[in-house]
């Protein structure tokens, strides 16, 4: 009997060590520990910052990728539920930050010793005006972005004689008309002028109306003083547009995820994208010929096409048992140096506002043209509103984009005006 | 001291059982409850709002548009897993050549993961590339909008559910058929009965519990329904696919509205129990 009790003693007892060394973060005291990314390129450049970091300065930082799960913004909330979150975590999407800067997780970068001074020399006064919270705090570090613009295949504009890239909605339109076309003979379209996500998931919305609107209104914001700031005539065109992209098969109907890539497979000429594809298609089609240019604006419209950004920031969590020295680690992290290393090894665009002047960015871009359109639109990159219910706006742009773009049940003015409704209410909802 | 192990030992054994209960059942449907009086996003601290969750189930639009949408899944989905299933354990049933490869093919779609089968599924119904509608335009048909036509998506996906759980309704058929005494089938031989006549008056009687046992199961797995239209569909299109089960996970982990989500848990969960109490007074005999 007493061997039986210890037997089931050990094993409880076990199963308690066990679980309490999995809640344990990987540090010891005084140490810092650091977050990345899952993606190959951000684990070798973290880890690569973090030994030299450690070669000649203490505490000490231990490295970790972002422990696997559903996603990354899953696991950091969980995390931070938990509070096991790292000291720094490099990859927050700009959108979630006032999120977790509204829950008092986050410690106010802007309080910190030579925080501004570093970040005003690093970046334009309207990205650091972007990035402050509604309480006048800066809560992130904008860190990187991936300006979302048109990739198209240039043997197809070869084949239809384009000169200079459409510019406008109707040249866009024209090339679209011109280059659909059913291929097999079987009365449906299979070769389209472009895709994007049809898909109702807030998310995608980064992806194709968001873009347009930027291009659209020259960056105007999608919220103002907590109301609906896009229902304007900039955004009814770019519905209008996207309606008529669908409407006459420019573009299918069909999700991504059921086909095998359009664009590297030559399905469609145009794919609207960040640099993140530059590298896939050179490792998985290296013979492609592509290349990229602005995101089509209105007819009317004069002066820069403007895009979305894609911003993903770093931030420190107020657990961090030594803020401060994080800081003076992420210095160290956002070095010229270092962000052109970051930016050769993944091709991500570092947010800085000498990405066209300097040397060391402006002769690596000579040498990988296809990425240079993509650092020219960096200068005219916006992030998102800062607002901790982006998702909802969001999902509640998607069902009028669904209904109005992808399957025509809406005229474009009024799913518009149902969209910016929709989002009032929420606000007077959440306020009451 | 004898007697005090014989007392503490039952309690150790079943121990494990009773943290299990206390952890991962009881402890979250009481937690449910208490959100369902609160806003909560999960990190900032929660705040009473008292009934205003309920209140708002009433004027949710889209939760009403997703119980309805599970609805219209449940009444294709039932019946067409009923009927397959009856006939395909009936076969089975027969000494029929390779039977036990049957039995185990038939059965391999439950076991193999639903999201798996959903992606895969996802390119089977494709409508440009998908390999029905490439059999469809073969033959001189049109192509079906299978996941992109508002009236085609939940019927698509009820297909591919029953074609994903069938095996499982096959097996329970086959426990159920074979439990129905062959002298009855015998008298009927005599009487003259033909193969309908014993099939609904004696095998349909024989496995009544067996019928009321697969709709309870498949009422209670068709309400769950959630894997399929959150990889095939998003809830697309037109919010045609969105089931309950989705929404209330899009309310918890897209929008972190963990009160409003557990009150539509809790008020879902009610609904199947009504659903249940109903079935069980109309096909239970």
């Amino acid at each position: 009997m007493c061997i039986k009790l210890i037997l089931l003693s050990l094993f409880l007892s076990g199963i308690c060590v066990f679980a309490s060394s999995c809640s344990k973060n990987q540090k010891n005291d005084g140490e810092l520990l650091f977050w990345s990314s899952n993606n190959l390129p951000e684990i070798e450049f973290a880890q690569d910052m973090i030994e030299t970091w450690n070669a000649s300065n203490s505490p000490h930082i231990n490295f970790q990728p972002v422990p696997e799960g559903q996603s990354s913004e899953e696991m950091i909330l969980a995390a931070v539920v938990a509070k096991t979150t790292p000291d720094i975590y490099a990859n927050m999407r700009q959108g979630d930050v006032e999120f977790y800067a509204e829950s008092h997780v986050l410690i106010p970068l802007d309080t910190l010793d030579g925080f501004l001074e570093f970040m005003y020399a690093r970046c334009d006064s309207s990205v650091m005006d972007e990035i402050r919270s509604a309480d006048g705090h800066t809560y992130q570090v904008p860190w990187k972005i991936n300006p979302i613009i048109v990739l198209y295949n240039q043997d197809y504009y070869d084949e239809l004689g384009v000169v200079d890239y459409p510019r406008t909605y109707s040249a866009y339109l024209s090339l679209a008309e011109k280059f659909k076309k059913d291929m097999d003979g079987d009365g449906y379209v299979d070769r389209w002028f472009g895709n994007t996500e049809s898909n109702v998931l807030w998310y995608q919305r980064f992806f194709n109306f968001i873009p347009l609107y930027y291009a659209a209104s020259g960056g105007s914001p999608l919220i103002e003083n907590n109301k609906a700031a896009f229902n304007n005539e900039a955004a009814v065109k770019v519905f209008t547009f996207l309606q008529t992209l669908y409407k006459n098969q420019y573009f299918p109907i069909e999700r991504l995820a059921a086909r095998r890539d359009p664009f590297l497979y030559g399905d469609i000429a145009t794919k609207w994208t960040g640099p993140w594809d530059v590298p896939f298609i050179q490792k998985f089609k290296p013979d492609l010929n592509f290349n990229a240019h602005p995101m089509p604006v209105p007819d009317d419209y004069i002066g820069v096409s403007h895009t979305y950004a894609d911003p993903k920031s770093i931030v420190i969590f107020k657990y961090s048992s030594n803020p401060q020295k994080a800081w003076d680690f992420l210095q160290q992290f956002l070095s010229i140096e270092n962000d052109f290393k970051f930016f050769s090894l993944s091709k991500q665009f570092p947010r800085r506002k000498d990405l066209l002047t300097d040397s060391i960015f402006v002769n690596y871009l000579k040498r990988n043209p296809q990425l240079a359109p993509f650092a020219k639109q960096a200068k005219y990159t916006h992030g998102i509103s800062d607002t901790p219910y982006m998702k909802e706006i969001l999902a509640l742009i998607s069902q009028e984009y669904e209904a109005c773009v992808v399957y025509g049940k809406k005229e474009p003015r009024q799913a518009i005006q149902d969209a910016a409704q929709a989002v009032d209410l929420l606000y007077l909802n959440l306020s009451q | 001291m004898n007697i005090r192990h014989k007392t503490i030992l039952p309690w150790l054994l079943v121990s494990p059982y009773i943290i299990h209960l206390l952890v991962f059942v009881a402890f979250p449907i009481l937690f449910s409850l208490v959100l369902t009086f609160n806003k909560w996003n999960i990190i900032s601290p929660m705040e009473y709002i008292g009934l205003s969750n309920y209140s708002r189930i009433l004027h949710d639009r889209q939760f009403w548009k997703a119980v309805g949408n599970t609805l219209i899944f449940l009444s294709i989905h039932i019946p067409l897993q009923i009927i397959v299933a009856i006939s395909l354990a009936e076969i089975l049933n027969q000494k029929i050549k390779l039977r036990p490869f049957f039995r185990g093919a038939f059965f391999l779609p439950v076991i193999v993961s639903g999201v798996v089968v959903s992606i895969l599924w996802q390119q089977l119904l494709g409508f440009d590339t998908g390999i029905f509608n490439r059999m469809l335009t073969s033959i001189g048909l049109g192509r079906i909008g299978w996941l992109i036509d508002p009236n085609w998506a939940m019927p698509s996906i009820a297909i591919m559910a029953t074609w994903k759980n069938v095996g499982l309704y096959i097996v329970l058929f086959l426990v159920g058929l074979q439990t129905v005494p062959k002298a009855y089938y015998e008298a009927a031989d005599i009487e003259g009965a033909t193969k309908w006549q014993k099939f609904w008056h004696i095998t349909l009687p024989m496995i009544n519990p067996t019928i009321f046992m697969v709709v309870i199961l498949s009422t209670i797995g068709g309400f769950s329904l959630f894997i399929e239209p959150y990889v095939m569909t998003g809830g697309g299109p037109l919010n045609s696919t969105l089931s309950a089960v989705l929404y209330i996970y899009k309310q918890a982990f897209f929008y972190y509205h963990m009160g409003y989500s557990a009150t539509l848990g809790i008020f879902f969960a009610m609904i199947i129990l009504f659903v249940i109490i109903i079935q069980k007074k109309f096909i239970e005999k």
